[in-house]
């Protein structure tokens, strides 16, 4: 198991990000070092469906099977903090099950072999 | 580059789908044997923190001239750290984040993975090693040969994971290709600036802070 000593600081390290990450966004727009405009991607369809508020239109209206569970949250620092705690979560149970796995088939190739 | 859903078309949603999942069940069985070469104890925590990075360095979007904005990718800045199966893996798995907040469509998660994860984590990581391999001949420090080739390696990935998904856009019929694959080459032909300052400036902060966190040496063929 993964031990208290072994995750004080990855649990350090992630109340600083999402500290860095508050901050950001507290006064990333003010000073001009983030911006709401659209990504690389979206500019392209944008101009490519009349430019501005057309082609903002067109993206919106595209079709999609599901709502997004956690689309309806328009706080950014609380989309943020889940953002960050829940890719963190999903990583360690991943990756912690792909090391758990790998240990449980080491141990069980001695045995096999005894039979 | 988070592709919305309905924007490509059903077969190229899932032909990428395909690939993607393939890919990403080869990266667990790499992962697999990586494990087992390194300490996974001290490794997996800090899978989880680099995956909550990228997410917060996803999550905000610098300003890139003419209305347009950028953020990072990472698939490249992680490759150098961990290899290109492990980056691979947590690209997915910080796109299905993303997506539970409509950032990226879930159809479109396939499609997504192959632009960010494949293309920018394997594609990026061997031109970061073909990058080093000519920076070898020189006298340049370990740490400036990994942080420039890591500048470079990002760079040309995300601009052709950008030609690459305009090219996807364009077949789905949504955009001319003709449009498609130069608008999204020069916006990203910007953007790539921003991906690869900030991947290179943290490749080069981790080997000044905590050197053995980076795991490729051997792989990237550093000398």
């Amino acid at each position: 198991m993964l031990g208290k000593g072994k995750l004080k600081q990855p649990i350090i390290s992630l109340v600083i990000i999402t500290g860095v990450l508050m901050l950001a966004l507290g006064f990333g727009f003010t000073v001009g070092i983030l911006s709401n405009d659209p990504d690389g991607l979206e500019r392209a369809l944008i101009d490519a469906h009349g430019g501005g508020e057309e082609g903002e239109a067109w993206i919106e209206d595209l079709l999609s099977p599901w709502n997004p569970p956690l689309g309806n949250i328009s706080n950014d620092y609380l989309a943020g903090i889940i953002g960050i705690i829940s890719s963190f979560m999903i990583m360690i149970a991943i990756f912690r099950g792909v090391s758990v796995l790998k240990k449980k088939k080491k141990l069980d190739i001695p045995q096999k072999k005894e039979i | 580059m988070h592709i919305p859903d309905g924007l490509l078309e059903p077969i190229t949603t899932l032909i990428l789908w395909g690939v993607s999942i393939t890919v990403i069940i080869y990266s667990f069985s790499k992962i697999g044997k990586f494990f087992e070469k390194e300490d996974s104890e001290k490794l997996v925590p800090y899978i989880g923190v680099l995956g909550a990075v990228l997410f917060a360095f996803q999550f905000v979007n610098f300003p890139v001239p003419g209305g347009t904005s950028g953020h990072l990718i990472g698939g490249t800045l992680v490759a150098v750290i961990l290899g290109p199966w492990v980056s691979v893996v947590v690209l997915f798995l910080v796109l299905i984040v993303q997506s539970l907040f409509g950032d990226g469509g879930i159809t479109a998660l396939g499609a997504n993975a192959f632009n960010m994860g494949i293309i920018c984590g394997i594609v990026g990581f061997y031109i970061v090693k073909t990058t080093i391999m000519i920076f070898n001949k020189t006298k340049l420090s370990k740490q400036i040969k990994v942080t420039q080739s890591t500048a470079i390696g990002a760079y040309i990935a995300i601009i052709l994971a950008a030609a690459i998904c305009g090219i996807e856009i364009g077949i789905s019929g949504n955009i001319p290709l003709s449009f498609a694959v130069p608008a999204m080459v020069y916006w990203h032909l910007l953007i790539g600036i921003g991906e690869a300052l900030i991947s290179a400036l943290i490749v080069y902060y981790i080997y000044r802070a905590k050197p053995d966190l980076i795991t490729t040496e051997q792989m990237l063929g550093v000398e």
